[in-house]
């Protein structure tokens, strides 16, 4: 996806779709979880904490199997969250610590589902 | 209540104080040899009297729900590939992917829909229950009898939706007698609606059983996961995350895991269990056939199938690995995870937390394993010494002895 749009009501996260964390797939998220500094991940992680409810809130008002594309983006952005959580929550650095090459643990799909 | 004692001397209180391994005295409590098992002859060993006679978990029939669905399916060890395949009647069969005029492979690879099976070599041409339905300028050929060349067929069969194969021609016992009581106890779990799936996979520079062995005790647990899992797994009252049950069958294990249930969850972990499923939401609801022990205190049960499989039941969700000996020192690896399909955006959310908290969590795992790896193979150490938590260790590989050495 390339617009940059969120619904109205989340206007002040638009910063974060401006720095590419609105991410379509796990390997784009995991690369940009990697690459950021613990400030850009705290930042991040700090701003959309606080909106997950009323994020959900909104999208959950929505069809899942076919949501709007600003809408699809906000999802996406609580995706590229849970990875920035990691980071800020719980490994106090970006990868995980002690932990196995994430390219050598290759996301697939034998049901043909699930980026 | 029992004592344990931790890393400083310091003996304290548990409710987990019980040794399994005294329920099974034909394990004994000595040192277990590993060196002397991670041999090139050892390993062609178990290709000959595991790999090639016991039944393999392939995947779920879900992978392959409609007519002409299938999957092509590597066994290295054996030097087969095998083709499964959703027939016209419904029924799922296994063949040997190789074409029977001059043996090439038939489909190279992936998955996808097809009502017939063309070779890329001359085009012979199969059909979805495997006959040989097409050969190019079949005159020039002498007697040969399209209904006697069909795939060559691998006993496939389906336990609860998961698809396994048997390499054995004939094999010796069903794909139910194999599971036995393991099989009987899980078979009202509710694996049917869990579909959606979150998969990984790759190459582990390990032995095979070095994979099977880092996933069946909560030994590692508090040095492995100290900041992905600080306390999910353990408390004051268990703080090595001893098992708080352990059945061995014949072949087949299960281990139940301890749940501490005043464990604090992250802030974004207490938002993603407003939403949908975590690790260790107890036995509210607890599903048929898992948390046997019936614990208040539950997060899941590993339960291991012989060799290779491993389907890891918790409340909401459960997950799967499959570990492929590619040579003594290479293995492939999947991991799945399933969940209920999500309805809402907010359930997509948890599932994604739950699928990177897990795989983080892997990724710890599977760090060590390449680490013993080297260790064994520098010679230095023998055998294992193992705690009564690792029981599973030691029936596993005792498990595999039997059959090297042909005691089953
Ligand atoms: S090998 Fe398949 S058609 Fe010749
Ligand atoms: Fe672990």
């Amino acid at each position: 996806m390339t617009g940059q749009k969120l619904p109205k009501s989340f206007s002040e996260l638009a910063p974060f779709v401006a720095q590419g964390w609105a991410l379509a797939t796990e390997r784009e998220r995991v690369a940009k979880r990697c690459s950021s500094t613990m400030e850009e991940l705290t930042e991040f992680y700090d701003a959309v904490l606080p909106k997950v409810d009323e994020i959900m809130t909104y999208l959950d008002a929505l069809p899942l199997n076919d949501l709007p594309e600003d809408a699809q983006r906000l999802l996406d952005l609580t995706f590229s969250l849970a990875e920035a959580s990691m980071s800020v929550e719980r490994y106090q650095q970006p990868g995980v610590v002690d932990g196995f090459d994430p390219e050598r643990f290759l996301p697939f799909s034998p049901f043909g589902q699930v980026p | 209540m029992d004592v344990a004692v931790d890393g400083n001397g310091k003996r304290m209180e548990t409710d987990y104080g019980k040794r399994w391994t005294q329920d099974y005295p034909e394990l004994g409590t000595d040192p277990v040899p590993v060196a002397s098992r991670l041999t090139q002859e050892y390993f062609d060993r178990e290709r000959d009297t595991i790999f090639s006679k016991s039944w393999l978990n392939v995947g779920r029939e879900e992978q392959i729900a409609e007519t002409g669905d299938f999957f092509v399916q590597d066994i290295a060890v054996c030097k087969a590939s095998v083709l499964l395949v959703r027939g016209k009647d419904g029924e799922i069969r296994g063949f040997h992917n190789v074409c029977t005029h001059r043996a090439s492979k038939l489909v190279w690879g992936g998955s996808g829909c097809k009502r017939t099976f063309t070779c890329k070599f001359h085009g012979w041409t199969f059909d979805e229950s495997g006959q040989l339905v097409g050969v190019p300028d079949e005159d020039g050929f002498y007697c040969l009898d399209k209904s006697e060349n069909g795939l060559v067929r691998v006993a496939t069969e389906v336990w609860n939706g998961f698809i396994f194969v048997n390499l054995d021609p004939n094999p010796k016992e069903s794909l139910q007698e194999y599971l036995g009581e393991w099989g009987e106890r899980l078979a009202d779990y509710p694996f049917q609606g869990r579909t959606t799936c979150y998969a990984y996979q790759g190459e582990i520079n390990a032995n095979w059983k070095l994979c099977v062995s880092a996933f069946n005790e909560g030994y590692h647990v508090p040095f492995v996961h100290p900041m992905s899992a600080p306390e999910t797994f353990r408390s004051k009252k268990n703080l090595f995350c001893r098992p708080i049950w352990v059945k061995l069958y014949p072949r087949h294990q299960t281990y139940s895991f301890y749940a501490n249930p005043d464990s604090k969850m992250t802030a974004l972990e207490a938002l993603s269990a407003k939403y949908g499923p975590i690790v260790s939401s107890g036995p509210l609801g607890c599903p048929p056939g898992a948390n046997p022990a019936g614990d208040p205190d539950w997060a899941l049960d590993a339960n291991v199938v012989f060799p290779n499989f491993f389907v890891d039941v918790a409340n909401d969700w459960y997950f799967t690995y499959n570990f492929w000996p590619i040579a003594p020192d290479r293995t492939f690896y999947q991991v799945k995870s399933y969940f209920v399909p999500p309805k809402t955006a907010s359930e997509r959310f948890a599932h994604e937390y739950g699928r990177v908290l897990l795989r983080d969590v892997l990724l710890e795992d599977v760090e060590t394993i390449e680490h013993t790896q080297l260790g064994l193979a520098s010679g230095v150490r023998s055998h294992y010494i193992l705690q009564d938590s690792e029981i599973l260790i030691r029936h596993h590989l005792k498990t595999v002895e039997n059959h090297v050495e042909n005691r089953v």
